[in-house]
């Protein structure tokens, strides 16, 4: 055969089973149950944290129920990546960091805090065999934090204060929460900051010791908040309501019982963070109150207190304020609701 | 006999490496780093889930249509470019500008343009590739001996034939060339491709692993993975080079 009909018939064959594989095998296009849950175009993005847990929990919630999901989860991996597929409007609503979405409000970027995703649930965790036992003693040490404009920077900015010392005295490094038990443990930081269950990882593992958790520097801590744009508001009120409603049940739901916590670890683990169960029950009851769901009204004392942090770490230029960047409408529903009263079936 | 040492030389290598690999993660007692066993047991765990395959197929995918519109652009764009002394004037620059940027660097731009679909890796891949073959496929048309097109001129071809019958044979053998490299390289950014919230790939392996807390087998996995589809492309672009169409491009320098 010469080379070019050697060459056709092999790249012919070749594009068309590697694109009917891919659709078949990931796209699932010609799963026919398949191709109809994904029709929702509402997709929510998220990231495999504790703060972002009951994105996952109302998720799969509403699909045991009669009336199915009513929106689509799609995990990311990192921060920059979930901010810009909310900025181009791939995900409608998203779960974001609190000083982040404020700063896109500063920065002009319709965008509206509509509710919590959770109460405390960080730490500050420090090799075992550190000398490190108080704040003092990071001095001149190294401090991975998840993001500029996370609040787990907020948090040891708040704590350098209360010990007598600025950021100076620190040198913080930003680094995506997976990565941060390997740099404790290696040693390439001294110690670390994201949000579960990464830090329980680090101290699940045995070479992580917790300095201290984000409850006792920083009571009703938020580091996320569930943000939508102001065109879903405009247009879509009756769907941002269900999905308040949704995240307020199953926070209310997940605080109900030990129980439902436990379930929850097992099923978020395996069908959307694709973490070892273990992770997840261990950060959700080691202790209890670790992290909590319920309460997570937006409240302007909270928010006033992060902008203030934000300008005071110059992160924030405090040009945006509560009304700005809040809708707080849809708490007042969502928080007189119930938690789901869904049981997994044993 | 030839054929024998072909195969164990580079498979005692091989060895060698992974047995060093093995007594290396022992000696230094580490916890987190795998040996090439955990790595296999993780290689049979995604096999047996079925997600080996689905992986494999996503990055290929994204590879073939990737690299498939690269050729298909980059090397019509580079004959003109060599053929042209105004229009290589006028877009060189720019395509040395471009050429540099890492396809790293366009990922924020490309969830802005393609939000996170298939076509988000599709175009990094494309971007990583596009100019490797660009360039070859220039260089090829300025190497090219003269006398193949006064040939050409002589029996009195119109551009398009010209093109099609004495430019693009005489310059395939180092376009072809361009292509190996630049499919090295579509295989080597599949990583970085994946990094944007694609929810399959060997890419989206990796980053997946790292989310999993302790799962760094999962992430060499990945790596060698790519590394033995890597080897495999390259095995398979190399046919090519046994065809006569392209064969005389190599005398002198065959092995």
């Amino acid at each position: 055969m010469t080379l070019r009909r050697t060459l056709v018939l092999f790249v012919i064959l070749w594009v068309v089973a590697v694109t009917l594989l891919h659709c078949g095998l990931n796209l699932k296009m010609f799963d026919r149950k398949a191709a109809e849950k994904s029709t929702q175009s509402y997709r929510i993005g998220f990231l495999p944290v504790t703060c972002h847990l009951t994105c996952p929990v109302t998720d799969f919630i509403n699909r045991q129920s009669a009336d199915g999901g009513i929106f689509e989860p799609v995990r990311f991996a990192s921060w920059p990546e979930l901010k810009e597929a909310y900025l181009s409007g791939h995900t409608k609503a998203t779960f974001i960091l609190a000083p982040m979405a404020i700063a896109l409000r500063e920065q002009g970027v319709p965008i509206k805090i509509v509710y919590l995703g959770h109460r405390d649930g960080s730490a500050v965790v420090v090799h075992k065999d550190s000398n490190i036992h108080r704040m003092e003693d990071l001095r001149g040490k190294r401090i991975a934090v998840p993001n500029r404009y996370s609040n787990q920077r907020l948090l040891v900015f708040r704590a350098l204060k209360q010990a007598g010392m600025t950021l100076k005295d620190v040198e913080l490094v930003e680094m995506p929460p997976p990565d941060m038990p390997a740099a404790l443990y290696s040693h390439a930081v001294d110690a670390i900051t994201s949000g579960e269950p990464f830090m329980g990882q680090a101290e699940l593992d045995g070479y992580g010791r917790v300095l201290w958790q984000a409850k006792d520097v920083w009571p009703n801590f938020i580091s996320c908040v569930l943000a939508v744009s102001e065109d879903s508001i405009k247009n879509d009120r009756p769907w941002v309501q269900q999905l308040v409603n949704g995240i307020a049940q199953s926070g209310k739901w997940l605080d109900t019982s030990m129980d439902h916590r436990m379930e929850a670890a097992q099923f978020v683990s395996k069908n959307y963070y694709n973490q070892n169960p273990r992770l997840l029950t261990f950060v959700l009851s080691k202790p209890p109150d670790r992290v909590k769901y319920t309460k997570l009204e937006p409240l302007k004392p909270d928010f006033q207190e992060i902008e203030q942090l934000g300008k005071e770490s110059g992160v924030l230029k405090g040009t945006a304020h509560f009304e700005d960047y809040v809708d707080p409408s849809f708490a007042q529903e969502a928080s007189l609701l119930p938690a789901y009263a869904w049981e997994e079936k044993k | 006999m030839r054929s024998v040492p072909k195969i164990l030389l580079p498979l005692g290598v091989a060895l060698v490496l992974l047995g060093a690999w093995h007594l290396g993660v022992r000696i230094m007692h580490s916890d987190l780093f795998p040996t090439p066993f955990d790595v296999a047991r993780g290689i049979m765990e995604l096999l047996r889930e079925g997600l080996l395959l689905k992986y494999i197929v996503a990055s290929l995918f994204r590879v073939t249509w990737g690299f498939g519109l690269a050729v298909l652009i980059g090397v019509p764009l580079g004959l003109v470019l060599g053929w042209y002394a105004h229009a290589y004037m006028a877009w060189n620059p720019v395509i040395q500008i471009l050429r540099p940027i890492s396809p790293i660097a366009w990922i924020p731009l490309a969830i802005l343009w393609f939000g996170i679909t298939d076509a988000a890796p599709v175009f990094l891949i494309f971007l990583a590739s596009v100019f490797p073959i660009t360039v070859a496929s220039t260089a090829a048309v300025h190497n090219m001996q003269p006398v193949y097109v006064r040939a050409a001129r002589n029996f009195g071809l119109g551009q398009f034939q010209l093109f099609r019958q004495v430019i693009f044979p005489a310059c395939l053998p180092q376009i072809l060339t361009g292509i190996r490299i630049a499919l090295g390289i579509a295989w080597l950014v599949v990583v970085a491709a994946e990094m944007i919230a694609v929810n399959s790939g060997l890419g989206y392996l990796i980053i997946d692993a790292r989310n999993a807390g302790k799962r760094y087998d999962l992430v060499v996995a990945g790596m060698v993975m790519i590394g033995l589809i890597g080897l495999a492309l390259d095995l398979l672009v190399r046919q090519l080079e046994k065809f006569d169409e392209v064969r005389w491009g190599y005398a002198g320098t065959a092995r």
